[in-house]
Protein backbone atom coordinates (compact mmCIF):
# COMPACT_ATOMS: atom_id res chain seq x y z
CA UNK A 1 0.00 0.00 0.00
CA UNK A 2 1.08 3.40 -1.18
CA UNK A 3 1.33 6.20 1.33
CA UNK A 4 -1.11 8.55 1.21
CA UNK A 5 1.60 11.48 0.34
CA UNK A 6 -0.01 14.59 -2.11
CA UNK A 7 2.22 15.71 -4.11
CA UNK A 8 1.07 19.03 -5.76
CA UNK A 9 3.75 20.01 -8.44
CA UNK A 10 3.60 23.09 -11.24
CA UNK A 11 0.03 23.40 -10.79
CA UNK A 12 -1.62 26.08 -12.50
CA UNK A 13 -4.75 27.26 -13.90
CA UNK A 14 -5.40 30.09 -16.26
CA UNK A 15 -8.98 31.39 -16.61
CA UNK A 16 -9.81 33.99 -19.45
CA UNK A 17 -8.76 37.16 -17.45
CA UNK A 18 -6.96 35.19 -14.09
CA UNK A 19 -4.75 33.06 -13.28
CA UNK A 20 -6.48 31.78 -10.54
CA UNK A 21 -3.48 29.38 -9.30
CA UNK A 22 0.11 29.82 -10.75
CA UNK A 23 2.68 27.21 -10.94
CA UNK A 24 1.63 26.42 -7.09
CA UNK A 25 4.11 23.28 -5.28
CA UNK A 26 3.82 21.47 -2.10
CA UNK A 27 3.55 18.64 -0.17
CA UNK A 28 1.60 16.97 2.20
CA UNK A 29 2.70 14.14 4.37
CA UNK A 30 0.48 11.53 5.85
CA UNK A 31 -0.18 11.26 9.89
CA UNK A 32 -0.08 15.15 10.20
CA UNK A 33 -2.85 17.53 9.88
CA UNK A 34 -2.02 20.24 6.96
CA UNK A 35 -4.06 23.34 6.82
CA UNK A 36 -4.00 25.37 3.57
CA UNK A 37 -4.66 28.88 3.81
CA UNK A 38 -5.15 31.85 1.90
CA UNK A 39 -6.86 35.05 1.98
CA UNK A 40 -10.46 35.10 -0.28
CA UNK A 41 -9.47 34.60 -3.95
CA UNK A 42 -6.27 33.04 -3.44
CA UNK A 43 -6.99 29.93 -5.40
CA UNK A 44 -7.71 27.32 -2.72
CA UNK A 45 -10.48 25.79 -3.94
CA UNK A 46 -9.99 26.04 -7.14
CA UNK A 47 -6.29 23.78 -6.12
CA UNK A 48 -8.38 21.43 -4.06
CA UNK A 49 -10.38 21.23 -7.42
CA UNK A 50 -7.60 20.50 -9.45
CA UNK A 51 -6.18 17.53 -7.22
CA UNK A 52 -9.40 15.82 -7.40
CA UNK A 53 -10.04 16.34 -11.30
CA UNK A 54 -13.40 17.86 -10.89
CA UNK A 55 -11.10 21.02 -12.75
CA UNK A 56 -8.70 21.06 -15.39
CA UNK A 57 -5.12 22.42 -14.98
CA UNK A 58 -3.38 24.61 -17.16
CA UNK A 59 -0.39 23.08 -16.41
CA UNK A 60 1.28 20.75 -14.03
CA UNK A 61 -0.71 17.85 -12.02
CA UNK A 62 -1.37 16.43 -8.40
CA UNK A 63 -0.91 12.90 -7.25
CA UNK A 64 -2.01 11.16 -4.38
CA UNK A 65 -0.10 7.96 -3.47
CA UNK A 66 1.72 8.51 -6.56
CA UNK A 67 -1.15 8.64 -8.68
CA UNK A 68 -3.44 11.17 -9.85
CA UNK A 69 -7.00 11.02 -9.01
CA UNK A 70 -8.46 9.82 -11.97
CA UNK A 71 -6.06 7.02 -11.97
CA UNK A 72 -7.37 5.78 -8.54
CA UNK A 73 -8.43 2.53 -8.84
CA UNK A 74 -11.24 3.11 -6.23
CA UNK A 75 -11.40 6.59 -5.37
CA UNK A 76 -13.95 6.81 -2.29
CA UNK A 77 -11.26 3.80 -0.68
CA UNK A 78 -8.48 6.09 -1.21
CA UNK A 79 -9.40 9.69 -1.03
CA UNK A 80 -12.60 11.26 1.27
CA UNK A 81 -13.53 14.80 0.19
CA UNK A 82 -15.91 17.41 1.53
CA UNK A 83 -16.50 20.21 -0.85
CA UNK A 84 -18.65 23.39 -0.53
CA UNK A 85 -20.98 22.66 1.82
CA UNK A 86 -21.57 19.60 1.19
CA UNK A 87 -24.87 19.29 -0.95
CA UNK A 88 -27.44 16.53 -1.60
CA UNK A 89 -30.76 16.55 -3.17
CA UNK A 90 -33.41 18.53 -1.10
CA UNK A 91 -35.48 15.80 -1.28
CA UNK A 92 -33.76 12.42 -0.52
CA UNK A 93 -33.20 11.48 2.90
CA UNK A 94 -29.53 11.74 4.52
CA UNK A 95 -29.43 7.88 4.13
CA UNK A 96 -30.25 7.62 0.87
CA UNK A 97 -28.02 10.18 -0.44
CA UNK A 98 -25.38 8.29 1.37
CA UNK A 99 -26.54 4.94 -0.30
CA UNK A 100 -26.35 6.44 -3.49
CA UNK A 101 -22.51 6.95 -3.36
CA UNK A 102 -21.95 3.59 -1.55
CA UNK A 103 -24.07 2.15 -4.86
CA UNK A 104 -21.67 3.84 -7.45
CA UNK A 105 -18.47 3.39 -5.30
CA UNK A 106 -19.10 -0.54 -5.03
CA UNK A 107 -19.74 -0.13 -1.01
CA UNK A 108 -21.99 -2.07 1.08
CA UNK A 109 -25.13 0.08 2.29
CA UNK A 110 -24.20 -0.80 5.77
CA UNK A 111 -21.29 1.41 5.64
CA UNK A 112 -24.17 4.61 5.51
CA UNK A 113 -25.56 4.00 9.01
CA UNK A 114 -21.91 3.21 9.85
CA UNK A 115 -20.93 6.63 8.53
CA UNK A 116 -23.94 8.68 9.96
CA UNK A 117 -23.24 7.04 13.76
CA UNK A 118 -20.03 8.27 13.42
CA UNK A 119 -20.56 11.62 12.76
CA UNK A 120 -23.37 11.77 15.18
CA UNK A 121 -26.20 12.08 12.58
CA UNK A 122 -27.88 8.13 12.89
CA UNK A 123 -30.99 10.18 14.34
CA UNK A 124 -31.58 12.35 11.64
CA UNK A 125 -30.42 10.01 8.65
CA UNK A 126 -34.34 9.76 7.55
CA UNK A 127 -35.06 12.66 7.92
CA UNK A 128 -34.78 14.61 4.36
CA UNK A 129 -31.84 16.81 3.09
CA UNK A 130 -33.93 19.76 2.81
CA UNK A 131 -34.73 19.59 6.70
CA UNK A 132 -31.18 19.76 8.08
CA UNK A 133 -29.32 22.68 9.45
CA UNK A 134 -25.61 23.84 8.44
CA UNK A 135 -23.63 21.98 10.96
CA UNK A 136 -26.26 18.73 10.21
CA UNK A 137 -25.09 19.30 6.12
CA UNK A 138 -21.82 19.37 6.63
CA UNK A 139 -21.66 16.67 8.97
CA UNK A 140 -23.38 14.82 6.24
CA UNK A 141 -20.65 15.74 3.68
CA UNK A 142 -18.25 14.60 6.10
CA UNK A 143 -20.17 11.04 6.68
CA UNK A 144 -19.75 11.05 2.78
CA UNK A 145 -16.04 11.43 3.01
CA UNK A 146 -15.69 8.50 5.45
CA UNK A 147 -17.57 5.83 3.44
CA UNK A 148 -14.83 4.32 2.07
CA UNK A 149 -12.46 4.49 5.11
CA UNK A 150 -10.00 6.60 2.78
CA UNK A 151 -6.50 7.57 4.08
CA UNK A 152 -6.81 10.75 2.59
CA UNK A 153 -9.01 13.29 3.66
CA UNK A 154 -9.37 16.26 1.79
CA UNK A 155 -11.70 19.26 2.95
CA UNK A 156 -12.55 22.49 1.57
CA UNK A 157 -13.39 24.94 4.75
CA UNK A 158 -15.54 22.65 6.58
CA UNK A 159 -15.83 24.11 9.80
CA UNK A 160 -18.37 27.00 7.81
CA UNK A 161 -21.78 26.63 9.58
CA UNK A 162 -20.74 24.87 12.37
CA UNK A 163 -21.07 25.81 15.83
CA UNK A 164 -18.36 25.98 18.53
CA UNK A 165 -18.96 22.61 19.92
CA UNK A 166 -19.18 21.17 15.85
CA UNK A 167 -16.00 22.87 15.77
CA UNK A 168 -14.77 21.56 18.63
CA UNK A 169 -16.11 17.47 17.89
CA UNK A 170 -14.11 18.59 13.93
CA UNK A 171 -11.07 19.40 15.53
CA UNK A 172 -11.21 16.34 17.61
CA UNK A 173 -12.41 14.24 14.45
CA UNK A 174 -9.20 15.41 12.05
CA UNK A 175 -6.89 14.83 15.20
CA UNK A 176 -7.84 11.54 15.69
CA UNK A 177 -7.65 10.49 12.14
CA UNK A 178 -4.15 12.20 11.62
CA UNK A 179 -3.05 9.97 14.66
CA UNK A 180 -4.28 7.20 13.08
CA UNK A 181 -1.70 7.82 10.04
CA UNK A 182 -4.01 9.19 7.59
CA UNK A 183 -3.02 12.21 5.27
CA UNK A 184 -5.44 15.21 5.88
CA UNK A 185 -5.19 18.60 4.04
CA UNK A 186 -7.60 21.32 5.08
CA UNK A 187 -8.39 24.70 3.94
CA UNK A 188 -9.25 27.25 6.08
CA UNK A 189 -9.62 31.04 6.61
CA UNK A 190 -9.90 30.44 10.11
CA UNK A 191 -6.63 30.71 11.63
CA UNK A 192 -6.96 31.08 15.48
CA UNK A 193 -8.77 27.50 14.26
CA UNK A 194 -5.85 26.04 12.31
CA UNK A 195 -3.27 27.10 15.28
CA UNK A 196 -5.05 24.66 17.62
CA UNK A 197 -5.29 22.22 14.84
CA UNK A 198 -2.48 22.07 12.56
CA UNK A 199 0.81 20.51 12.53
CA UNK A 200 2.24 21.87 9.14
CA UNK A 201 0.84 25.03 7.11
CA UNK A 202 0.93 25.47 3.60
CA UNK A 203 0.14 29.58 2.85
CA UNK A 204 -0.96 31.02 -0.75
CA UNK A 205 -1.77 34.26 -2.00
CA UNK A 206 -3.00 35.59 -5.16
CA UNK A 207 -2.66 31.72 -6.57
CA UNK A 208 1.01 31.44 -5.34
CA UNK A 209 2.92 30.07 -2.89
CA UNK A 210 3.99 32.06 0.29
CA UNK A 211 5.25 29.65 2.64
CA UNK A 212 4.90 26.11 3.40
CA UNK A 213 6.35 24.46 6.56
CA UNK A 214 5.88 23.10 10.35
CA UNK A 215 3.25 25.82 12.03
CA UNK A 216 5.79 26.80 14.49
CA UNK A 217 8.26 26.54 11.83
CA UNK A 218 6.08 29.43 9.91
CA UNK A 219 5.69 31.12 13.21
CA UNK A 220 9.16 31.52 14.30
CA UNK A 221 10.40 33.01 11.12
CA UNK A 222 8.46 36.18 11.56
CA UNK A 223 9.81 39.30 12.59
CA UNK A 224 7.16 40.01 14.57
CA UNK A 225 8.12 38.56 17.97
CA UNK A 226 6.97 37.89 21.33
CA UNK A 227 5.88 41.54 23.46
CA UNK A 228 4.71 42.52 26.83
CA UNK A 229 1.29 44.15 27.29
CA UNK A 230 1.58 46.30 30.76
CA UNK A 231 -0.59 48.84 31.77
CA UNK A 232 -0.07 51.48 34.77
CA UNK A 233 -1.53 54.40 35.83
CA UNK A 234 2.13 55.80 35.59
CA UNK A 235 3.34 54.92 32.48
CA UNK A 236 6.07 57.60 31.98
CA UNK A 237 7.59 56.34 35.03
CA UNK A 238 7.36 52.87 33.99
CA UNK A 239 8.35 53.75 30.52
CA UNK A 240 11.56 55.61 31.55
CA UNK A 241 12.41 52.36 33.79
CA UNK A 242 12.33 49.96 30.90
CA UNK A 243 13.98 52.24 28.67
CA UNK A 244 16.48 51.94 31.34
CA UNK A 245 16.67 48.31 31.76
CA UNK A 246 17.30 47.96 27.66
CA UNK A 247 13.83 47.44 26.87
CA UNK A 248 12.07 48.99 23.51
CA UNK A 249 9.06 50.76 24.34
CA UNK A 250 5.88 51.69 22.49
CA UNK A 251 2.34 53.08 23.84
CA UNK A 252 -0.96 50.96 22.84
CA UNK A 253 -3.55 52.67 21.60
CA UNK A 254 -5.30 52.29 24.45
CA UNK A 255 -2.44 53.89 26.48
CA UNK A 256 -0.58 50.36 27.51
CA UNK A 257 3.01 49.81 27.03
CA UNK A 258 3.95 47.40 24.30
CA UNK A 259 7.54 46.26 25.16
CA UNK A 260 9.64 44.66 23.20
CA UNK A 261 13.49 42.67 23.55
CA UNK A 262 12.65 42.29 27.60
CA UNK A 263 10.83 39.29 29.19
CA UNK A 264 7.72 39.83 31.16
CA UNK A 265 9.83 39.16 34.70
CA UNK A 266 12.22 41.90 33.61
CA UNK A 267 9.37 44.22 33.08
CA UNK A 268 7.90 43.66 36.51
CA UNK A 269 10.69 44.03 38.01
CA UNK A 270 11.02 47.25 36.37
CA UNK A 271 8.05 47.98 38.02
CA UNK A 272 9.31 47.44 41.23
CA UNK A 273 12.04 49.49 40.94
CA UNK A 274 10.26 52.16 39.89
CA UNK A 275 7.80 52.16 42.31
CA UNK A 276 4.26 51.97 40.12
CA UNK A 277 0.73 50.28 40.32
CA UNK A 278 0.47 47.67 37.78
CA UNK A 279 -3.40 47.14 36.21
CA UNK A 280 -2.19 44.43 33.68
CA UNK A 281 1.37 42.34 32.66
CA UNK A 282 0.78 39.58 29.73
CA UNK A 283 3.25 38.55 27.28
CA UNK A 284 1.74 38.61 23.50
CA UNK A 285 3.11 35.74 21.47
CA UNK A 286 2.05 36.56 17.66
CA UNK A 287 -0.36 34.37 16.41
CA UNK A 288 -1.02 32.51 13.18
CA UNK A 289 -3.27 35.15 12.43
CA UNK A 290 -0.32 37.75 12.37
CA UNK A 291 2.11 36.31 10.49
CA UNK A 292 -0.22 34.96 7.81
CA UNK A 293 -1.38 38.81 7.46
CA UNK A 294 2.28 39.68 7.54
CA UNK A 295 2.82 36.58 4.69
CA UNK A 296 0.31 37.75 2.36
CA UNK A 297 -0.01 41.76 2.57
CA UNK A 298 -0.64 43.44 -0.21
CA UNK A 299 -1.01 39.98 -1.83
CA UNK A 300 -4.76 39.79 -0.93
CA UNK A 301 -6.02 42.25 -3.62
CA UNK A 302 -8.77 41.31 -5.86
CA UNK A 303 -7.64 40.19 -9.10
CA UNK B 1 -20.80 0.34 -15.04
CA UNK B 2 -23.82 -2.02 -13.02
CA UNK B 3 -22.35 0.09 -9.68
CA UNK B 4 -23.49 3.22 -11.27
CA UNK B 5 -26.64 2.11 -13.28
CA UNK B 6 -27.71 0.96 -9.64
CA UNK B 7 -26.77 4.03 -8.44
CA UNK B 8 -28.64 6.32 -11.01
CA UNK B 9 -31.99 4.17 -10.52
CA UNK B 10 -31.76 4.28 -6.93
CA UNK B 11 -31.15 8.80 -7.63
CA UNK B 12 -34.71 8.72 -8.98
CA UNK B 13 -36.27 5.66 -6.71
CA UNK B 14 -35.29 7.89 -3.65
CA UNK B 15 -36.56 11.14 -4.53
CA UNK B 16 -40.31 11.73 -5.06
CA UNK B 17 -39.62 11.69 -8.96
CA UNK B 18 -40.78 8.39 -9.40
CA UNK B 19 -44.16 8.84 -8.97
CA UNK B 20 -44.40 12.43 -10.62
CA UNK B 21 -43.91 10.83 -13.62
CA UNK B 22 -46.08 7.42 -13.13
CA UNK B 23 -48.77 9.31 -12.07
CA UNK B 24 -48.25 11.45 -15.39
CA UNK B 25 -48.26 8.34 -17.69
CA UNK B 26 -51.00 6.69 -16.54
CA UNK B 27 -52.91 10.13 -17.05
CA UNK B 28 -51.36 11.14 -20.38
CA UNK B 29 -51.95 7.44 -21.05
CA UNK B 30 -55.47 7.53 -20.39
CA UNK B 31 -56.36 10.90 -21.36
CA UNK B 32 -54.70 9.78 -24.88
CA UNK B 33 -56.69 7.05 -25.34
CA UNK B 34 -59.97 8.79 -24.89
CA UNK B 35 -58.86 11.13 -27.47
CA UNK B 36 -57.62 8.17 -29.65
CA UNK B 37 -61.56 6.35 -29.47
CA UNK B 38 -63.15 9.76 -30.21
CA UNK B 39 -61.46 10.20 -33.25
CA UNK B 40 -61.72 6.10 -34.37
CA UNK B 41 -64.81 6.27 -33.75
CA UNK B 42 -65.82 9.30 -36.15
CA UNK B 43 -63.02 7.77 -38.58
CA UNK B 44 -64.53 5.08 -38.56
CA UNK B 45 -68.24 5.37 -38.94
CA UNK B 46 -68.73 8.60 -40.94
CA UNK B 47 -66.03 8.55 -43.23
CA UNK B 48 -67.98 9.56 -46.56
CA UNK B 49 -69.54 12.69 -44.85
CA UNK B 50 -66.25 14.06 -44.05
CA UNK B 51 -64.60 12.99 -47.19
CA UNK B 52 -67.02 14.42 -49.17
CA UNK B 53 -65.48 18.39 -50.05
CA UNK B 54 -62.57 17.62 -49.30
CA UNK B 55 -59.23 18.06 -51.73
CA UNK B 56 -57.51 15.13 -53.14
CA UNK B 57 -54.74 15.31 -50.56
CA UNK B 58 -57.17 15.83 -47.88
CA UNK B 59 -59.00 12.68 -48.61
CA UNK B 60 -56.42 10.52 -49.38
CA UNK B 61 -55.36 11.58 -45.68
CA UNK B 62 -58.69 10.49 -44.33
CA UNK B 63 -58.86 7.27 -46.19
CA UNK B 64 -55.75 6.37 -44.72
CA UNK B 65 -57.03 7.48 -41.19
CA UNK B 66 -60.14 5.52 -42.14
CA UNK B 67 -58.23 2.17 -42.40
CA UNK B 68 -58.91 0.13 -39.19
CA UNK B 69 -55.25 -1.28 -39.00
CA UNK B 70 -54.13 2.58 -38.81
CA UNK B 71 -56.34 3.17 -36.06
CA UNK B 72 -55.40 0.03 -34.40
CA UNK B 73 -52.15 1.26 -34.57
CA UNK B 74 -53.16 4.87 -33.42
CA UNK B 75 -54.61 3.43 -30.37
CA UNK B 76 -52.64 0.87 -29.24
CA UNK B 77 -49.38 3.09 -29.02
CA UNK B 78 -51.91 5.39 -27.25
CA UNK B 79 -49.84 7.99 -24.59
CA UNK B 80 -46.97 8.26 -26.76
CA UNK B 81 -46.79 11.76 -27.46
CA UNK B 82 -46.34 12.39 -23.64
CA UNK B 83 -44.67 9.58 -23.07
CA UNK B 84 -41.83 10.59 -25.68
CA UNK B 85 -41.90 14.06 -23.87
CA UNK B 86 -41.78 12.57 -20.19
CA UNK B 87 -38.40 9.90 -21.44
CA UNK B 88 -36.89 13.39 -22.29
CA UNK B 89 -37.51 15.06 -19.70
CA UNK B 90 -36.49 11.71 -16.97
CA UNK B 91 -32.98 12.26 -19.07
CA UNK B 92 -32.92 15.83 -18.81
CA UNK B 93 -33.29 15.57 -14.83
CA UNK B 94 -31.06 12.60 -14.87
CA UNK B 95 -28.30 15.26 -16.03
CA UNK B 96 -29.25 18.76 -14.34
CA UNK B 97 -30.22 17.66 -10.75
CA UNK B 98 -26.97 17.12 -10.92
CA UNK B 99 -25.99 20.60 -11.28
CA UNK B 100 -29.19 21.94 -9.49
CA UNK B 101 -28.56 19.99 -6.49
CA UNK B 102 -24.80 20.58 -6.59
CA UNK B 103 -24.12 17.00 -6.56
CA UNK B 104 -22.19 16.53 -9.27
CA UNK B 105 -19.36 16.73 -7.22
CA UNK B 106 -19.89 13.78 -5.02
CA UNK B 107 -20.86 11.77 -8.56
CA UNK B 108 -17.86 12.24 -10.44
CA UNK B 109 -16.01 12.44 -7.28
CA UNK B 110 -17.01 8.57 -6.80
CA UNK B 111 -16.30 7.99 -10.45
CA UNK B 112 -14.16 9.86 -11.83
CA UNK B 113 -14.60 8.66 -15.71
CA UNK B 114 -16.94 11.16 -16.92
CA UNK B 115 -17.90 8.83 -19.96
CA UNK B 116 -18.30 6.31 -18.12
CA UNK B 117 -21.20 8.80 -15.51
CA UNK B 118 -22.64 9.40 -18.81
CA UNK B 119 -23.17 6.14 -20.13
CA UNK B 120 -24.60 4.91 -17.03
CA UNK B 121 -27.14 7.83 -16.90
CA UNK B 122 -27.97 7.09 -20.60
CA UNK B 123 -28.26 3.64 -20.05
CA UNK B 124 -31.02 4.39 -16.89
CA UNK B 125 -32.34 6.92 -18.83
CA UNK B 126 -33.19 4.31 -21.57
CA UNK B 127 -33.97 1.85 -18.66
CA UNK B 128 -36.95 4.31 -17.44
CA UNK B 129 -38.43 5.08 -20.94
CA UNK B 130 -38.99 1.20 -21.25
CA UNK B 131 -40.35 1.43 -17.72
CA UNK B 132 -43.19 4.40 -19.31
CA UNK B 133 -43.23 2.67 -22.11
CA UNK B 134 -44.70 -0.79 -20.37
CA UNK B 135 -47.09 1.26 -18.65
CA UNK B 136 -48.66 2.84 -21.31
CA UNK B 137 -48.66 0.03 -23.97
CA UNK B 138 -50.11 -2.10 -20.46
CA UNK B 139 -53.17 0.50 -20.13
CA UNK B 140 -53.32 1.06 -23.75
CA UNK B 141 -53.50 -2.66 -25.03
CA UNK B 142 -56.56 -4.07 -23.13
CA UNK B 143 -58.30 -0.21 -23.40
CA UNK B 144 -57.92 -0.87 -27.18
CA UNK B 145 -59.16 -4.62 -26.87
CA UNK B 146 -62.50 -3.12 -25.27
CA UNK B 147 -63.05 -0.45 -27.63
CA UNK B 148 -63.12 -2.70 -30.50
CA UNK B 149 -64.66 -5.07 -29.43
CA UNK B 150 -67.34 -2.14 -28.31
CA UNK B 151 -67.05 -0.86 -32.07
CA UNK B 152 -67.35 -4.35 -33.40
CA UNK B 153 -64.52 -4.21 -35.54
CA UNK B 154 -61.40 -6.66 -35.26
CA UNK B 155 -58.66 -5.27 -33.16
CA UNK B 156 -55.84 -6.01 -35.48
CA UNK B 157 -53.48 -6.49 -32.52
CA UNK B 158 -51.90 -9.29 -34.31
CA UNK B 159 -51.20 -7.70 -37.27
CA UNK B 160 -47.28 -6.91 -38.20
CA UNK B 161 -48.51 -3.34 -38.91
CA UNK B 162 -49.74 -3.23 -35.52
CA UNK B 163 -47.11 -4.65 -33.67
CA UNK B 164 -44.56 -3.06 -35.50
CA UNK B 165 -45.75 0.48 -34.35
CA UNK B 166 -46.16 -0.78 -30.75
CA UNK B 167 -42.22 -1.95 -31.07
CA UNK B 168 -41.49 1.22 -32.87
CA UNK B 169 -42.74 3.49 -30.24
CA UNK B 170 -40.25 1.83 -27.33
CA UNK B 171 -37.95 2.82 -30.26
CA UNK B 172 -38.64 6.42 -29.97
CA UNK B 173 -39.26 6.30 -26.00
CA UNK B 174 -35.65 5.40 -25.89
CA UNK B 175 -34.83 8.02 -28.20
CA UNK B 176 -35.78 11.00 -26.75
CA UNK B 177 -34.79 9.71 -23.51
CA UNK B 178 -30.96 9.75 -24.79
CA UNK B 179 -31.93 13.17 -26.46
CA UNK B 180 -33.12 14.14 -23.09
CA UNK B 181 -29.44 13.39 -21.56
CA UNK B 182 -27.64 15.19 -23.96
CA UNK B 183 -29.64 18.18 -24.23
CA UNK B 184 -29.50 18.24 -20.48
CA UNK B 185 -25.63 18.20 -20.76
CA UNK B 186 -25.97 20.95 -23.32
CA UNK B 187 -28.11 23.19 -21.00
CA UNK B 188 -27.47 22.75 -17.56
CA UNK B 189 -29.96 25.01 -16.22
CA UNK B 190 -33.19 22.31 -15.20
CA UNK B 191 -35.74 24.74 -15.87
CA UNK B 192 -34.12 26.45 -19.06
CA UNK B 193 -33.54 22.91 -20.48
CA UNK B 194 -37.41 21.44 -19.49
CA UNK B 195 -39.04 24.65 -21.17
CA UNK B 196 -37.08 24.33 -23.91
CA UNK B 197 -37.45 20.78 -24.90
CA UNK B 198 -41.23 20.99 -24.11
CA UNK B 199 -41.47 23.71 -25.94
CA UNK B 200 -39.83 22.19 -29.49
CA UNK B 201 -41.46 19.21 -28.38
CA UNK B 202 -45.10 20.16 -28.16
CA UNK B 203 -44.96 23.23 -30.38
CA UNK B 204 -42.42 21.86 -32.70
CA UNK B 205 -44.13 20.07 -34.69
CA UNK B 206 -47.46 22.50 -35.48
CA UNK B 207 -44.46 24.92 -35.70
CA UNK B 208 -42.53 22.74 -38.58
CA UNK B 209 -45.97 21.75 -40.16
CA UNK B 210 -46.91 25.41 -40.88
CA UNK B 211 -44.05 26.69 -41.99
CA UNK B 212 -42.90 23.63 -44.18
CA UNK B 213 -46.64 23.73 -45.63
CA UNK B 214 -45.98 27.55 -46.52
CA UNK B 215 -42.92 26.93 -47.89
CA UNK B 216 -44.07 24.13 -49.60
CA UNK B 217 -47.14 25.82 -51.57
CA UNK B 218 -44.82 29.22 -52.16
CA UNK B 219 -42.04 27.38 -53.48
CA UNK B 220 -44.35 24.22 -54.99
CA UNK B 221 -41.72 21.93 -54.47
CA UNK B 222 -42.44 18.61 -53.40
CA UNK B 223 -39.23 17.79 -51.18
CA UNK B 224 -40.02 21.10 -49.20
CA UNK B 225 -42.80 18.78 -47.32
CA UNK B 226 -40.57 15.38 -47.76
CA UNK B 227 -37.71 17.36 -45.91
CA UNK B 228 -39.80 18.18 -42.72
CA UNK B 229 -38.70 14.93 -41.43
CA UNK B 230 -35.33 17.34 -39.92
CA UNK B 231 -37.72 18.67 -37.42
CA UNK B 232 -37.09 15.82 -34.42
CA UNK B 233 -40.94 15.93 -33.46
CA UNK B 234 -41.79 15.10 -37.05
CA UNK B 235 -39.56 12.70 -37.58
CA UNK B 236 -41.13 10.96 -34.07
CA UNK B 237 -44.40 10.90 -36.37
CA UNK B 238 -43.10 9.69 -39.30
CA UNK B 239 -41.39 6.85 -37.77
CA UNK B 240 -44.81 5.68 -36.13
CA UNK B 241 -47.00 6.35 -38.71
CA UNK B 242 -47.70 2.75 -40.12
CA UNK B 243 -49.06 4.95 -43.16
CA UNK B 244 -47.99 8.02 -44.73
CA UNK B 245 -48.23 11.07 -42.56
CA UNK B 246 -48.57 13.35 -45.45
CA UNK B 247 -48.81 12.78 -48.99
CA UNK B 248 -45.29 13.47 -49.42
CA UNK B 249 -43.83 12.25 -45.97
CA UNK B 250 -40.87 10.24 -46.22
CA UNK B 251 -41.42 6.51 -45.45
CA UNK B 252 -40.89 5.39 -41.80
CA UNK B 253 -37.32 4.22 -42.28
CA UNK B 254 -36.21 7.78 -42.96
CA UNK B 255 -38.22 8.81 -39.74
CA UNK B 256 -35.89 7.15 -37.56
CA UNK B 257 -32.73 7.10 -38.84
CA UNK B 258 -33.30 11.09 -38.50
CA UNK B 259 -34.20 10.38 -34.92
CA UNK B 260 -31.39 7.90 -33.98
CA UNK B 261 -29.31 10.89 -35.73
CA UNK B 262 -30.97 13.16 -33.28
CA UNK B 263 -30.06 11.09 -30.86
CA UNK B 264 -26.80 10.43 -30.98
CA UNK B 265 -25.41 13.69 -31.63
CA UNK B 266 -27.61 15.03 -28.46
CA UNK B 267 -25.40 12.16 -26.47
CA UNK B 268 -22.25 12.52 -28.10
CA UNK B 269 -22.05 15.81 -27.88
CA UNK B 270 -23.49 15.84 -24.06
CA UNK B 271 -20.44 12.81 -23.54
CA UNK B 272 -18.05 15.58 -24.80
CA UNK B 273 -19.62 18.48 -22.92
CA UNK B 274 -19.71 16.67 -19.75
CA UNK B 275 -16.08 15.69 -20.80
CA UNK B 276 -14.37 19.02 -21.12
CA UNK B 277 -16.33 21.25 -18.69
CA UNK B 278 -15.03 22.07 -15.23
CA UNK B 279 -17.38 20.92 -12.03
CA UNK B 280 -17.38 23.85 -9.47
Amino acid sequence: MSDGQIVVSGLTKQYKNVRAVDDLSFTVEPGRVTGFLGPNGAGKTTTLRMVLNLVTPTAGAATIGGRRYADLHDPLRTVGAILEASAAHKGRTGRNHLRVICAAAGLPDSRADEVLELVGLAPAGSRKFKGYSLGMRQRLGIAAAMLGDPRVLILDEPANGLDPEGIRWMRDLLRRLAGEGRTVLVSSHLLSEMQLLADDVVIIAAGRLVRQGTVDDVMGSMSTQARVRVRSPQAEALGAELKRAGATVATDADGALLVTRVEAPAVGAAALRAGVELHELVTERPDLEHVFLELTQGKATIR
Amino acid sequence: MNRLIRSELLKIRTTHTWWIFALATVAGTAAALALNFLQAHLFLNATDDIASGSSPDQAQSIAAQSQVVTQAANIFTSGQFLGCLFAALIGILLITNEYYHQTATATFLTTPHRTTVVVGKLVTAVMYSAVFWLVSTAIAIPAGLIFFQAEGLPSHLGDWDVIRAVLLNLMAFAIWAVFGVGFGALIRSQIGATITVSVVYVVGFSAADLIFTLLHQWLQQDWIRTAQVIVPSTASQVMLAPVKLFPQSPPQWVGALVLIGYGLIAGLIGTLILRKRDVS
